[in-house]
Order: structure tokens, then C-alpha cells, then sequence
């Protein structure tokens, strides 16, 4: 064998030490601090609270929808209770219902008008004596098809002040100070005196 | 090695659950969009509720705010017939503490019904049978609150109800004329009709979806289209004013046996018409309290031939044009006979002739001859012109009332005798609001505004909109205007009707007027009499104007005197007019 012939071998390749897998060996502490089914627990804790809680608010809207209707009727209930007196209170305050009590009270329109200047206490106008009942004797000729004829004013009372009996425990208790009770002179108009 | 492996197997297994789960969801939208769509949608259908949400109809009222025309309430009771059972229903009650179950029949139940609402028992009853399947049907008809809660306090369970809004007119028949009438299905004339744009309300709607025991499902509300409520029509005229007025022609009216009546009461300075009464008027409450063609307002819109309330006119337009004055001389003969017809005009009291007039005799005295004369001292066109100006033939008042007529002046040239006696209101046209506005005028210094009849409509969240602004316009200088009322108060100091007229401690101006009436054949005996005026006369704030026609037991403007004075006392008391200061100067009619 020469040299000749020898053959330069390729050096052969380092051999690779298979690489260890390495992990940090986590501490006690660490260990300790990975608490697995903690984190289920919390995350199955959560579910069940939060399932609770769209429970709870299904309820409460439920609840709050039955509240909103009865109170949405009872709105609309009122709502026409109050149109309902507003057109009594409309039909009541009407002329021509208002001419019927002041016509059964036995009140007359005034004749000529008369004005009190306050500030020379001077009377304007002429006086004349009232020209008799409000409307004349065929009585009020407007019509009003909302009216029934009634009056609000109680027919006892009036035939009793129709007969002079005048109210003289009403009187005294319901004057007011500086108002003199009515005298009781037959034949006039009973009217306060003021001092 | 064995965890890198079991974490790979923990993922897989996680995403295979996902996927899992993904897949059944998908199964369930498929089966629920796909394969029972059509179920599930009919079943959501029949809960999802759509409602009507009502607006209000405006209300009309008067220049304090008091109601003339206003919306309320009401209800119907209907029924499913479907439901009816013929067996009755139970129902349970407590006697002595005692629950006990009584059954109903239906005939039961209906009397009930009509125990309360005062309907017939058996039209309900054949309402309910005509169809037994029905799920709808009519029982009574708009009834108030109260007895609608009486009904559903019965308890019945085929008795429904709707709310059925309805119109009311609390002051009945009080300014019936001006507020118009409302028919089923919309406005029918008058302010209704007229102002129903600013009136009307728009209905809404409301949907929701509601769970089976009828509860509406939270958040499921939607307002497709809320409800607006209408305006409030604002009148100038003032309601118990306008009752006064009524009473006061339908008093007179009655007396004298007249066919109609109108009256006004405007503001002389504003043209804001404080009254605009007709008789007989209607009660829009009850269409049936007045015929026909009294269920509207003769005062805007039917013209008549006023009479000698119209000299005034005619004075004040030859003042202005200084063909007068106050004291020119006139002598009135026995007749005036138009030139080249032969037709002789004579005075309503009959006398010999020879009488010496001055402009105020003539005006005061209503001397038809002294007009006639006076038109001689101004060429036809012109005094048409006046006329126009004044307002008739040329134009409404202003007030914008629904059908409101012009009246009519016929256009030069006219025939030899209308161009003489439309001086004094013969062979004219005018209605009751256009001597109003006549009157206003001379009163006003010679300014005419516009009669105004609404202040405006107030939308529901307080604005206005169509406010009138009337801009005056002069037709006769304040000179002539003003030495017109001082002639016109002659009417009320010296005139045979002056005791009747005259309310002491104020100087009031008025002209009387007799019209005669013209039917099929020429002017027969029926009148239209009428008393206009002006007061005070030193410092002029109302117009009146008192119109009877066809009166049978007086057929003179005495008729209306006394209406006029009633009026007038009533305005004064209603707006506080102070007595008059300066006296009233000389006046003479005669020289």
C-alpha cells in the first residue's frame, strides 16, 4: 500500500450529543401557584353566577313588563277619569247652567251700569233699578242639549230663603270679619255691609 | 415528551368539542330557520299586536279660553259573538261573606247591559245572533266613562270595547253659528270645517309583541308612528257676550215674529268681532234642534238688502270728497223723481214736502229724498268706488268665515234708478258683517280693518300659527269719518227712537234702517229692520249692528231699538266702556 493510494478519509463529522430537554424545574412556590382546579372552579363559578344573574334579570324585566302594562292602564284610566271631569266640569261651568242656578237663586241682572272711580270715590253712570230676572219671561232661549234642567243647588234651601226663613246660624258662623251680617229687612235685596 | 403529547391530544380533543358544539347549533338554526320556519312564524304572528294611538281633536274655544267645541270620550260596547255560550257564564260572587258561583244567561247578561246604558234588550240580542261566528259586534253605542266602567265591571267575558272619540259642544247652542257642526266621518260647515287643518288630530300606531297571558314582552315596543293631537282654535269672540246677544235677539226676534235675526258686536279698533249671534241658531250638540238653513251663520253668509243703514256711507263718502258739510242745507220736497224714468222715490213717513234738512236732518231723519239729492253732487262711478271701498260688492269682510259672501253693488252703469237708491241700501247686497265692518269703519276714523273672527291656532306644544295681522286701510278721511258719528248720534239724542236708544251717561252714535224686501214680484210688504251704531261717541270702541227680517207685529227699525240698547248696556258691562266725558256738541237738524 503506498501512500499513493491512500485516500484521504473525510474526517468524520463530530458526533452530535443528542440535546437534553431541559426544563426549569419549577419551584415549590411555583407549583403551588398553578392551582388547576381553582381555575375551574372559578370558571364553572362564573358560568353558574352569570347563568343567576340573566335568571334573576329575566325575572326582573318580566316583572317590571307586568308593572309597566298595569301601570300603563292605570295611566289611561286616569287619563280618562280626568277628561271625564274636565267635561262635567266644562258642562257645569256652561252659560246657560249657570243661568239656571243664578235664575232659581233668584238673582236679577243689574239695570244701568254703574262705575266706582276709586280714586275720587265719584260714582259714574246713571242708576236705574234692575231690569228684572236675567233672561226675560220665556226664560234662557239658548239650548244647550248637554244640560237636563237640573241645578246643583239644593230645592230645600231655597224655598226656605224663598219663605224669610234666613240662615242665621249659616250666616254668623261662614261672615267674615268686617263684614256685618246680613239685616233681615223683608222686601229688599240681602246684601253684606261692609264697615 | 409525554406532556408535549398530551397537550397536543387536550387540544385536539377541544377543538373536536368546539366543533361539535358548532354543529349542533347549526342543526338548530337549520331547524329552526328551515324545517319550522313556517310554524314559528305564525305562532310569533298571532302575538305581536299592533294598536291604534288616538290624538285628540283641538278644541275651539273663545278670547277668555272658555270650551265651545272640545273632544271627549266615549265607548263602545261590542261583542264576539264566537265566544257567546248559549249555557250563560258563571260567575262568582260573595253573599254574607259567603263565595258563592251564580250562572248568567245571556238574556241576563244583556239586560244587565241595558240596565246601565239604556239600550234596547233585544236589538242587542239579534246583533249578537246574526252571525254566530262572528268575532265582532256592535252592542251600544258611544257611552260615557261611567257607564263603561259599569259595563266591564260586569264581567262578561264575550263583552268587549273601544274607545270611540266624540265631539262636544259644552256651551250648546252658544255661538252654534260660529263653531260649525261635525258629522260621522269629518267636519260638516262652519269652524270645524273651515280650521280643520289647525283641528285634526293625526292617529298613531303602536306595535308590540305580547306574551300569552296578553302582557306586553319588554322591550318589544315599537312606535311606528305616534299620535299627534290637534290645535286649539282660538275665536275673538266672547262667549257670554255671545250668549247675551243670542238671548237678546231670539227675546226680540220671538216677540215680533220675525224669521231671523243677526247681530254684532265688533272692536272698532282691532276689526276682532267680540260677538257674531244669528237666531234661531243650532246646538251642535243635537242636529236637530234647528232646520236647516238655520244651521249655519245668515250673518256672514247671507246678503240682504240692508236699507238705510247704508246713508251713512253715502254721507261720509261726500264728506270726505267735501261735496258736504255737516250743516248744508237741503229742502226736501214730497218725492224725487229720477231724471228720464219717471220713478219717484219718497221718504218711509210720508209727508208734504217743504221740509228743511241739514246733512244731519237728512242722515238723522233717514230722509230718502235728501240722499237721492245728494247723489247728484257726485258722479255714479265715484260713489260706486266708495261703496267698494267701504267693503261691499268688492270683497269679504276679513273674517274668513266658511262661505262668506260679498254682497253685491252693481257696476256703472247701472239703471237710472239703482244708481240713486243703492245710496240708501235699496238695489244692494250686504250681509250682516259687512254693515258691521261699515260701522267699524266711520268709527274708526275712517280706517277700515279687517274683521278678524280667530286669533289663531295654538299647536299642542303652545305656538301659534295663522295669527291674523290686519293692516288698516283709509277710505274716508278722519274728518268725514268722525263728523259722521257726531251726526249719528243725533239718532240717539233726537230721534223719535232716541228714548228707546239711549243709554244715559253715554253718547252713543246709531242710524236706523227699514229695508223693504224684494220677492218674486218686486218689494212686497216684509221689511228687514235693523239698528247699527257706534259708541262712545268721543272716543268710539264697539260696533253694533241689530238685523231682524220679515218681523209681522212691527215692522220698523223700533223692532230692533230695543235689542240694540240691551246690547250695548251688556257690552259696557262686559268690557268696563267708562261713562262719557265731554257733552255732545250742538247738532241741529233742521234750518
Amino acid at each position: 500500500m503506498s501512500a499513493a493510494t491512500a485516500v484521504r478519509l473525510p474526517q468524520s463529522a463530530p458526533e452530535e450529543t443528542p440535546r437534553r430537554h431541559l426544563d426549569i424545574a419549577p419551584t415549590r412556590a411555583q407549583k403551588r401557584a398553578r392551582p388547576r382546579i381553582y381555575a375551574a372552579l372559578v370558571a364553572v363559578g362564573g358560568i353558574v353566577v352569570i347563568l343567576l344573574a340573566q335568571l334573576l334579570m329575566s325575572i326582573v324585566l318580566a316583572d317590571g313588563a307586568y308593572r309597566i302594562t298595569s301601570l300603563q292602564r292605570e295611566y289611561r284610566d286616569l287619563a280618562r277619569e280626568q277628561n271625564a271631569a274636565q267635561e262635567q266640569l266644562e258642562q257645569l261651568s256652561s252659560t246657560q247652567n249657570l243661568i239656571d242656578n243664578a235664575t232659581a237663586l233668584g238673582m236679577v241682572s243689574s239695570g244701568n251700569p254703574v262705575f266706582l272711580d276709586v280714586a275720587n270715590g265719584q260714582a259714574l253712570g246713571t242708576p236705574a233699578a234692575p231690569s228684572g230676572q236675567v233672561v226675560g219671561t220665556g226664560g234662557n232661549l239658548i239650548g244647550n242639549a248637554l244640560l237636563d234642567g237640573s241645578t246643583v243647588l239644593d230645592p230645600a234651601a231655597i224655598a226656605a230663603a224663598r219663605n224669610g226663613d234666613a240662615l242665621p246660624s249659616q250666616l254668623s258662623s261662614t261672615s267674615q270679619p268686617g263684614v256685618a251680617p246680613v239685616g233681615g229687612a223683608t222686601g229688599t235685596l240681602p246684601s253684606p255691609t261692609t264697615r | 415528551m409525554i406532556d408535549a403529547r398530551r397537550n397536543r391530544r387536550r387540544l385536539a380533543v377541544a377543538v373536536l368539542a368546539v366543533f361539535a358544539v358548532v354543529i349542533v347549533f347549526s342543526i338548530r338554526l337549520v331547524d329552526i330557520q328551515v324545517v319550522r320556519a313556517d310554524e314559528l312564524k305564525s305562532v310569533a304572528g298571532t302575538n305581536y299586536r299592533t294598536d291604534t294611538l288616538w290624538g285628540t281633536r283641538g278644541s275651539i274655544v273663545d278670547e277668555n279660553g272658555t270650551v265651545l267645541a272640545t273632544s271627549v270620550d266615549r265607548f263602545n260596547i261590542t261583542a264576539a259573538p264566537i265566544n257567546v255560550d248559549d249555557r250563560g257564564f258563571d260567575r262568582r260572587i260573595e253573599v254574607d261573606g259567603a263565595r258563592k258561583t251564580v250562572r248568567v244567561s245571556v238574556m241576563e247578561a244583556l239586560q244587565e247591559i241595558s240596565d246601565i246604558t239604556g239600550a234596547d234588550v233585544q236589538q242587542m240580542y239579534e246583533a249578537l245572533t246574526a252571525d254566530r261566528d262572528a268575532q265582532w259586534a256592535l252592542l251600544v253605542k258611544s257611552i260615557k266613562l261611567a257607564e263603561f266602567q259599569a259595563v266591564v265591571d260586569l264581567g262578561i267575558p264575550w263583552v268587549y270595547s273601544e274607545p270611540q272619540p266624540a265631539r262636544s259642544y259644552p256651551n250648546g247652542a252658544i255661538a252654534g253659528n260660529l263653531v260649525g257642526l261635525m258629522g260621522t266621518d269629518g267636519p260638516l260647515s262652519g269652524t270645524e270645517y273651515q280650521w280643520n287643518d289647525c283641528l285634526a288630530s293625526d292617529d298613531g300606531q303602536v306595535s308590540y309583541a305580547v306574551s300569552e297571558d296578553g302582557v306586553r314582552m319588554p322591550g318589544s315596543e315599537v312606535v311606528e308612528d305616534p299620535a299627534v293631537d290637534g290645535g286649539t282654535v282660538h275665536l275673538t269672540i266672547d262667549a257670554d257676550l255671545q250668549w247675551f246677544v243670542q238671548q237678546a235677539l231670539a227675546e226680540q226676534g220671538s216677540a215680533i215674529g220675525a224669521d231671523w235675526g243677526t247681530a254684532f258686536v265688533v272692536d272698532v279698533k282691532t276689526g276682532k268681532i267680540r260677538a257674531a249671534a244669528d237666531w234661531p241658531t243650532i246646538d251642535p250638540n243635537d242636529l236637530n234642534s234647528a232646520g236647516a238653513e238655520d244651521s249655519g251663520a245668515r250673518s256672514f253668509t247671507a246678503p240682504y238688502e240692508p236699507g238705510s243703514v247704508i246713508k251713512t256711507a253715502t254721507v261720509a263718502a261726500l264728506l270726505d270728497a267735501g261735496k258736504l258739510s255737516a250743516s248744508t242745507k237741503f229742502t226736501i220736497p214730497a218725492g224725487y223723481t229720477i231724471p228720464g224714468v219717471g220713478f219717484t222715490i219718497r221718504d218711509s213717513v210720508l209727508h208734504g214736502g217743504g221740509l228743511h234738512y241739514t246733512t244731519a236732518g237728512v242722515l238723522v231723519e233717514s230722509s230718502n229724498i235728501g240722499i237721492a239729492q245728494m247723489t247728484e253732487l257726485m258722479p255714479l262711478q265715484e260713489r260706486i268706488d266708495y261703496l267698494h271701498d267701504f267693503g261691499f260688492g268688492s270683497g269679504t269682510t276679513g273674517a274668513g268665515f266658511l262661505g262668506e259672501d260679498e254682497g253685491y253693488v252693481r257696476p256703472a252703469p247701472s239703471d237710472a234708478i239703482t244708481s240713486v237708491t243703492q245710496q240708501f241700501g235699496q238695489g244692494m247686497t250686504a250681509t250682516s258683517a259687512q254693515v258691521a265692518s261699515l260701522y267699524q269703519t266711520v268709527a274708526n276714523g275712517g280706517v277700515r280693518m279687517p274683521l278678524t273672527l280667530v286669533e289663531g291656532c295654538e299647536k299642542p306644544d303652545g305656538s301659534y300659527t295663522d295669527v291674523p295681522d290686519p293692516q288698516g286701510t283709509r277710505v274716508v278721511s278722519e274728518y268725514a269719518a268722525d263728523t259722521t258719528m257726531l251726526m249719528l248720534e243725533g239718532v240717539t239724542t233726537q230721534y223719535h227712537l232716541a228714548h228707546v236708544l239711549a243709554v244715559p251717561g253715554y253718547r252713543i252714535a246709531a242710524k236706523s234702517g227699514t229695508a223693504e224686501v224684494a220677492d218674486g214680484d218686486g218689494y212686497g210688504s216684509d221689511r228687514i229692520v235693523s239698528i247699527a251704531g257706534a259708541f262712545p261717541v268721543d272716543d268710539p270702541q264697539f260696533a253694533i249692528v241689530v238685523t231682524f227680517a220679515k218681523p209681522v207685529t212691527m215692522k220698523t227699525s223700533a223692532a230692533a231699538a230695543p235689542t240694540f240698547n240691551a246690547i250695548v248696556k251688556q257690552v259696557i258691562k262686559t268690557y268696563r266702556v267708562t261713562p262719557s266725558t265731554v257733552p255732545a256738541p250742538e247738532n241741529p237738524l233742521f234750518w
